[in-house]
């Protein structure tokens, strides 16, 4: 299986060796280059990806104002000239950090990476439960018990039919880790259990009773996923 | 028939990373042909967009400009300067207006004149060396 990849990047020489090493690699197709966030993020309205080889400072959008407003999380490879992103890579949970320039051996090492994450999530995605740590208890939940995720700044409340759950984590740690054939991140403080939603009106949704938002960039990733007769 | 004359390897100057561009290339002296050729023109536009945001008076576009060439001098195995156009980027991100940067900025375009200087002088090696292996 090859990985199917974007690059955006504002330094055409940048963006060559990149393409270089995906086609020297075997395992990286490179479906378009893009100079600015915003032309990459219209083509990922339409287009889904595994793999974007994201730079940060470009002309108009940074990297992470891209990675902010993606309706689903696709695997990202920083590249950048400056080491002091790399805190902001950690917290955006990006696979792999380059720093330019990089070689190709270095480039195989981020490949490997994807490829490690790749299978983790692929495991992800069979799962029907997660532990969650819970007033110093590791408590089982099942995603058919789960209706929705609330974001609590550096903390999340799981909401059940029964119960809520609150324990130290984040959204955006989150949405890489449950199983995205039920959950679905929503708004960026929300991901829900679409299993349960019971209606959707303009830009919010409803689980037993609860009223969610729709964020305007996830509100197409949303309308594609429910099966509207 | 014809003897094929066996392929000489290409050494870079002692002035680049040599250890850094035989890995970056791999023996292929055509793309390091094209790369020194387009970072070598890309770097001469570019200071000449650096010399008119200083004269605007324009510190965040300087910044963006100089962060923007910044890595094309790793492509030509000038790695010092990578250092020293972050550190001159570190100094406009600091400062509260144009006067503040003008040393450094002097400096920037003394060192930049001088690595065009040694990038077109290999990129000269490195076309006498692909046309005599065609």
């Amino acid at each position: 299986m090859k990985f199917q990849s974007i690059i955006v990047e504002d330094l055409q020489v940048s963006a060559d060796f990149l393409r270089r090493f995906c086609e020297k690699s075997g395992v990286v197709e490179v479906h378009a280059h893009f100079l600015n966030a915003e032309d990459a993020l219209n083509y990922l309205k339409d287009n889904v990806v595994d793999l974007i080889f994201l730079d940060v400072e470009m002309p108009g959008a940074s990297g992470f104002e891209l990675l902010d407003q993606l309706m689903y999380t696709p695997q990202v490879i920083l590249t950048t000239s400056k080491v002091e992103y790399a805190y902001d890579a950690f917290q955006y949970n990006v696979t792999d950090y380059l720093k330019k320039p990089f070689t190709y051996q270095r480039f195989l090492e981020s490949i490997q990476k994807v490829g490690k994450k790749s299978e983790q999530q692929n495991g992800n995605s069979e799962q029907d439960h997660m532990f969650i740590k819970s007033d110093g208890k590791l408590i089982r939940l099942h995603n058919d018990d789960i209706l929705f995720i609330e974001s609590m700044g550096d903390y999340v409340k799981f909401i059940t039919s029964a119960k809520k759950y609150i324990t130290h984590n984040t959204i955006k740690n989150l949405e890489t880790k449950v199983n995205p054939q039920v959950f679905m991140k929503v708004h960026r403080s929300y991901i829900v259990n679409f299993t349960k939603i019971n209606d959707i009106q303009e830009n919010t949704l409803f689980i037993n009773g609860n009223m969610i938002p729709i964020s305007k960039t996830h509100k197409s990733g949303v309308m594609q996923k429910i099966n509207i007769l | 028939m014809h003897n094929e004359v066996p392929k000489i390897p290409f050494t870079f100057s002692s002035k680049l990373d040599i250890a850094f561009l035989t890995e970056l290339y791999d023996n292929d002296f055509e793309q390091a042909e094209t790369v020194f050729e387009t970072s070598l023109e890309q770097i001469q536009s570019e200071l000449v967009n650096a010399g008119d945001k200083f004269s605007q008076g324009d510190v965040p576009g300087l910044k963006k400009i100089i962060h923007k060439i910044k890595p094309l001098f790793g492509y030509v195995g000038l790695n010092k300067i990578i250092t020293d156009f972050a550190a001159f980027e570190d100094v406009c991100a600091g400062a509260n207006d144009i006067s503040q940067t003008e040393n450094g900025f002097k400096n920037i375009v003394k060192i930049t004149e001088e690595a065009l200087e040694t990038i077109n002088n290999e990129l000269k090696r490195l076309k006498q060396y692909n046309t005599q292996c065609l």
